[in-house]
């Protein structure tokens, strides 16, 4: 029965984005300010520093259903704090690893480097990202 | 959590027809009301006037609210105001949020009004959520030293320098050739006055020199920056020697170069006599000429307004040429260059094209233009060149010239008459292009050593283009001049002066007070592991006794002590796990 | 002992950067402006090239810091009558005009409003809307309080019944007050360009040719339409537009011989505005130059052409007819690039005239014994040395009242930061 109801609507994935304040958060803005037009499927949460990501935040997210993840800081060489961004791209590696381990495609977890000008780029990203989540299908341990 | 329970006021904003244009603002607030904690919610037309303050700091008091919500624009620009509103409402402004539904919600989602809705909704219930979370801070506060930094001698500069001297302050002026000037120097006259650049330079340099409180350091150049606003350690550089001072504020103001076309760019450097603009002022200024030209044709825009060519609307043209035209455009490749308009030159062009006239009375000087952009009182200065015969010549920019040498050693111009759509060879002696100020790359190195954003066209990016012109992201570091894009001299001074008496302000207020997102380890979790220590950039833990320590003061907020940490000790002051955590999980569930 | 203390004359966007900075740094500042709120030509706009920020959104804040600065005091509804005294120690007399409303007791309810029986047209819509004889002249001014417009008002007295605060009292006199200041700031913005001195345009005539600044207004959300565009003769939706620019300006007949410099900037802003509120109107701009120079302003232009399909027609033109029964107009021009002679029906014109000296500046600078220059404006003592000077030691000049420059928001501001470095130069330092 739940099965049906999924396949009569058209899946519509929600995706979480971590937007650091100084760069992609400004990018997010800028697309805002822009008026370029994205799918409404994204919430973006805003940290000082993609950095701070926790790895714990990424994967409660998927626990808790998101059908994708977005992380987005500042250009390499371009951190506001210097070398956060290079942490969380550390991070990374080891992140799609563990969601190897708990069954959720890697490929749900994504990580860009936004600037703060590049409110176009922010758009095309998430148009992008909401059209190949949405070709994946539910995050698998929803419908577990 | 503290120990109260938490009673969130919710604040909503229409923001004219900006947010309640495309989101039912209504139904979101009756959502609002449903969410846990949530004691009131309303909505307001414009959250940020006074009847929006002033409704949050009455209902603060009236509904003991002790957490606000406002869900409307970006916190980017508005959460200082809003924060001092609930500050003047006696709660501290560290128990206020934003939900940002127009930037990243009705301005992305017009064409789906339920849709964004829906998200509004969303974003005010992860809002509310993380409200939940939030305590109470209290603020650090810096000290700002009265000394400046001015990176970069020229006009801007040097006004910079002159105008915090006078206003008491210790100036270290930076130039990286071994003289002050910068681009003046290698400039003839300046427009409107025709005024020689020397006449603007020596009292100017005169003045710097005079000054007690500008050391200027010539053939020097910033090799490193460390530190932040109030105390920026900044590392200078001379042939080999390194010098470290110390500084408060930090004023950008390296100017931009003047783009020299690739070789062959309307045959440049493969004829002789086709130089820019700045060459010709060269040229003008050491008066060495051989044979005096009877025919200047100068063309505009080389490697400025560049972009994808446009597709020209055809049916405007006397169908006579169409064909042949047609075949240009589709010959035509697309030129190398800048997407912008540098500003600036249509004017520098007319006032050379005076130049040429008053020195060479005989000569013929026609400019070739899209559109002639002088503004502001210089539209006289356009008549009276109109009046000494120099000729304006509208082509078509699609079709670019092409420059041809003549068997005698002449050279030959074929360009396009927009006007009459015909074909015209103009055969000339001296072929001037219009190049466009770009950023220089000095500027982009400097610009990544003070983490100051660069904008997609390559000049250092303004904290915000209309409202915050000669600050930067950064605080503490200002930007004038010609570095934030091309502007002419009244206009960089202008800047400068702007920059100085923003810069100015800081520092005369001795102090300044910061965000209290620093880092607070948790003793009994530490087990003394020292990665803190050595991940922070700033320098701002230390291990002792087994333990790690904050220096607040150092500590700068971005959060990867906290996120590093193998025992999860540390805890990010508003931006704790708990708090991000509840916004995650509000953002994928809806608690009952 | 140095008097730091400064007065500003104008309360728009320049004058406001003036002053906070100035309080930022510790002076006491007087904003004086002679209209009821602060705000200026800033507050009017619906949106600012080339980002298309709410232009109320970015000065609201702004506003309501000045409002609530320790050091700032708001002048309202005030103008300056007279100045004596030199650098460091001017005595200024600021006439405040009476409100008949006590600004301490009134909270902007807006009942009495409400309740007043007096319509007039409102000069913050440009008199495209209207407003009541006691009013506030848009939503989020600054001070948030009413004012009497007294030689419309026939004192019926039902908003002194209807007001709970009692803050209405018809009996408010004119008031002279000194004050004693080291500096003096310029800010009075600029008027527009009577447009009806060009008869061939019949602005004033017809109703459907209507100035960019009147445009502006339709446009706003906090406007006589809600933001609706319509034209104001039958309140339909206009298919075909066109904007002229260059009305008045770089014209000899009028002496606004100079570039206004924004013009064709806004009129592409407003023809990107008007095509997102309505797609299938037709957007053309008539001009000489599109004078669109700067970082981003190009790539706008290219933009309005791409994606929302503005024309751009080289041309200035004729004559404009009005059709008496259907009220369209019908413009007669000649393309310069097709080199043909065209005529085009449209349903509403737009005029960008030439941005003139504020009304009653020219006086102000007599007051102040500044001189001005051949346009009206205030002369800056040295185009590229002291830009910001007035001709008078101790006074300074930015925003529009220095003329055209570069004209925008921005180039204001910078020139309002720039007087603040030079009030401190000149009164703390030694300058």
């Amino acid at each position: 029965m739940e099965q049906a109801k999924l396949e009569q609507k058209e899946f519509e994935p929600v995706i979480l984005a971590f937007c650091c304040n100084w760069c992609s958060y400004a990018g997010a803005d800028l697309a805002g300010t822009s008026r370029f037009e994205y799918p409404t499927n994204v919430r973006i949460i805003r940290v000082m520093c993609s950095g701070r990501i926790d790895p714990t935040f990424i994967l409660s997210a998927f626990r808790w259903g998101a059908d994708g993840v977005l992380i987005t800081g500042c250009h390499p060489g371009d951190c506001h704090y210097v070398q956060g961004n290079y942490m969380m791209e550390r991070r990374f590696a080891f992140l799609k690893e563990a969601m190897n381990q708990l069954g959720i495609e890697p490929e749900r977890l994504r990580l860009e480097w936004i600037s703060a000008g590049e409110g176009e780029k922010f758009a095309a990203l998430i148009r992008d990202t909401t059209q190949r989540i949405k070709q994946m299908g539910p995050n698998p341990l929803k419908t577990a | 959590m503290t120990e109260q329970e938490p009673k969130i006021g919710v604040f909503l904003c229409h923001c004219g027809v900006n947010i309640g244009g495309v989101v039912n603002i209504p139904e979101v607030v009756k959502y609002a009301q449903t969410l846990p904690n949530v004691a009131y919610a309303e909505a307001n037309i414009y959250t940020c006037s006074e009847a929006g303050l002033a409704s949050i700091r009455e209902n603060i008091k009236k509904q003991g609210l002790n957490r606000v919500v406002v869900a409307s624009c970006t916190p980017r620009t508005h959460e200082p105001l809003f924060r001092s509103a609930c500050r003047e409402a006696g709660l501290n402004h560290y128990l206020f949020e934003m939900a940002n539904i127009r930037e990243h919600c009705s301005w992305v989602h017009k064409q789906q009004p339920q849709r964004a809705t829906e998200k509004a909704k969303d974003l005010v219930r992860m809002a509310a959520a993380r409200a939940t979370w939030l305590e109470p801070q209290e603020e650090p506060s810096l000290e700002i030293k009265d000394t400046s930094l001015v990176v970069g001698g020229g006009i801007t500069g040097m006004t910079a320098a002159l105008s915090l001297a006078n206003q008491g302050f210790k100036v270290y002026l930076v130039e990286k050739e071994p003289e002050l000037g910068g681009n003046l120097l290698h400039l003839h006259k300046l427009y409107p006055t025709m005024q020689d650049t020397k006449e603007i330079l020596e009292p100017t340099i005169r003045s710097i020199n005079a000054s007690d409180k500008i050391e200027t350091l010539l053939s020097t150049t910033v090799a490193d920056v460390k530190g932040y606003v109030g105390s920026f350690k900044v590392t200078l550089a001379r042939a080999e020697e390194k010098r470290e001072i110390e500084v408060g504020t930090i004023l950008v103001a390296c100017g931009a170069a003047n783009y020299t076309p690739p070789k062959g760019l309307y045959q440049y450097e493969i004829y002789p006599n086709i130089m820019t603009q700045m060459q010709l002022d060269e040229l003008l200024k050491t008066g060495k000429v051989t044979k005096p030209p009877e025919r200047v044709v100068m063309i505009q825009c080389v490697g400025a307004r560049k972009g994808e060519i446009r597709a020209m609307d055809l049916a405007g043209f006397p169908k006579s040429d169409t064909a042949r035209l047609l075949a240009k455009i589709l010959k035509a490749k697309k030129e190398e260059g800048w997407p912008y308009c540098s500003k600036v030159c249509c004017m520098n062009a007319i006032k050379n094209a005076m130049l040429v006239k008053e020195k060479f009375p005989k000569a013929d000087v026609m400019i070739l233009y899209g559109d002639v952009r002088i503004y502001k009182e210089y539209e006289d200065f356009y008549s009276r060149a109109r009046e000494s015969q120099v000729k304006f010549v509208k082509h078509i920019e699609e079709v670019p010239p092409e420059i041809a040498q003549a068997p005698d050693g002449r050279l030959l111009v074929t360009a396009y008459d927009a006007l009459s759509g015909q074909e015209i060879k103009l055969p000339c002696d001296w072929v001037i292009l219009s190049t466009p100020m770009i950023p220089r790359k000095e500027e982009v190195i400097l610009a990544r050593m003070l983490k100051v954003p660069i904008s997609s066209d390559g000049f250092l990016m303004e904290a915000h283009v209309k409202l915050r012109p000669v600050d930067t992201q950064i605080d503490g570091v200002f930007v004038a001049g010609a570095a934030s894009g091309p502007k002419d001299v009244p206009e960089s001074v202008v800047s400068a002066m702007a920059a100085a008496a923003r810069a100015g302000t800081l520092m005369a207020n001795k102090q300044m007070t910061t965000e209290a997102l620093t880092s607070v380890v948790d003793e009994e979790q530490c087990i003394g592991c020292g990665l803190c220590e050595e991940i922070c950039v700033y320098g701002a833990h230390y291990v002792e006794e087994g333990t790690s320590h904050t220096i607040a003061a150092l500590c700068r907020g971005c959060g990867a002590c906290a996120a590093e940490c193998p025992r999860r000790a540390i805890t990010m002051q508003h931006y704790s796990d708990d708090q991000i955590l509840a916004q995650v999980k509000a953002a994928l569930m809806e608690e009952s | 002992m140095v008097n730091k203390s400064v007065m500003v004359v104008g309360g728009g966007i320049a004058g406001i950067q003036a002053s906070l900075d100035l309080a930022n740094r510790g002076y006491k500042v007087y904003l004086v402006e002679r209209s009821p709120s602060i705000g200026g030509r800033m507050a009017q706009l619906d949106k600012t090239f080339p980002t298309m920020d709410c232009s109320m959104c970015i000065l609201a804040p702004k506003m309501i810091e000045c409002s609530h600065h320790h050091n700032v005091q708001l002048l309202s509804y005030s103008e300056v009558k007279a100045v004596k005294g030199t650098t460091g120690d001017f005595v200024v007399t600021v006439l405040r005009k009476p409100r008949y409303v006590d600004i301490t007791k009134c909270t902007g309810c807006n009942i009495c409003a409400e309740h007043c029986p007096v319509e007039v047209p409102n000069e913050f819509d440009e008199q495209l809307g209207t407003r009541k004889a006691v009013y506030m002249p848009f939503p989020q001014a600054v001070p948030r309080a009413m004012t009497v417009d007294k030689n419309n008002c026939i004192e019926c007295g039902l908003c002194i019944k209807m007001c709970q605060a009692g803050a209405v009292d018809l009996k408010q006199q004119p008031q002279e007050e000194d004050y004693n200041v080291g500096a003096i700031i310029v800010a009075t913005g600029f008027d527009i360009f009577d447009a009806s001195q060009i008869p061939t345009y019949g602005y004033g005539r017809y109703k459907n040719v209507v100035t960019s600044l009147e445009l502006e207004r339709l446009l706003c959300a906090s406007g006589p339409t809600g933001g609706h565009l319509i034209r104001p003769s039958d309140g339909k939706i206009p298919r075909t537009i066109a904007f002229i620019q260059c009305v008045g300006s770089r014209d000899r007949r009028f002496g606004a011989t100079y570039c206004s410099s924004i013009c064709c900037k806004y009129s592409v802003k407003d023809a990107v505005l008007i095509k997102e509120h309505e797609p299938n109107t037709t957007v053309s701009i008539f001009y000489i130059d599109m004078r669109a120079f700067g970082r981003g302003f190009q790539e706008f232009v290219n933009r309005a052409k791409s994606e929302y399909g503005v024309r751009f027609v080289r041309s200035s033109p004729g004559e404009i007819l009005e059709d008496p029964a259907s009220k369209n107009l019908r413009i007669w021009y000649e393309d310069t690039v097709a080199g043909r002679i065209e005529n085009a029906e449209l349903d509403l014109v737009v005029l960008c005239p030439a941005l003139i000296p504020s009304k009653g500046s020219g006086d102000l600078a007599k007051v102040l014994g500044a001189e001005v220059d051949q346009y009206g404006f205030f002369k800056a003592a040295d185009l590229i040395t002291s830009p910001v000077d007035t001709t008078v030691q101790g006074i300074f000049v930015c925003g529009y009242a220095l003329g055209p420059k570069t004209g925008d928001i921005p180039d204001s501001i910078m020139q309002g930061s720039a007087t603040a470095a030079r009030v401190a130069e000149v009164l703390e330092g030694s300058a």
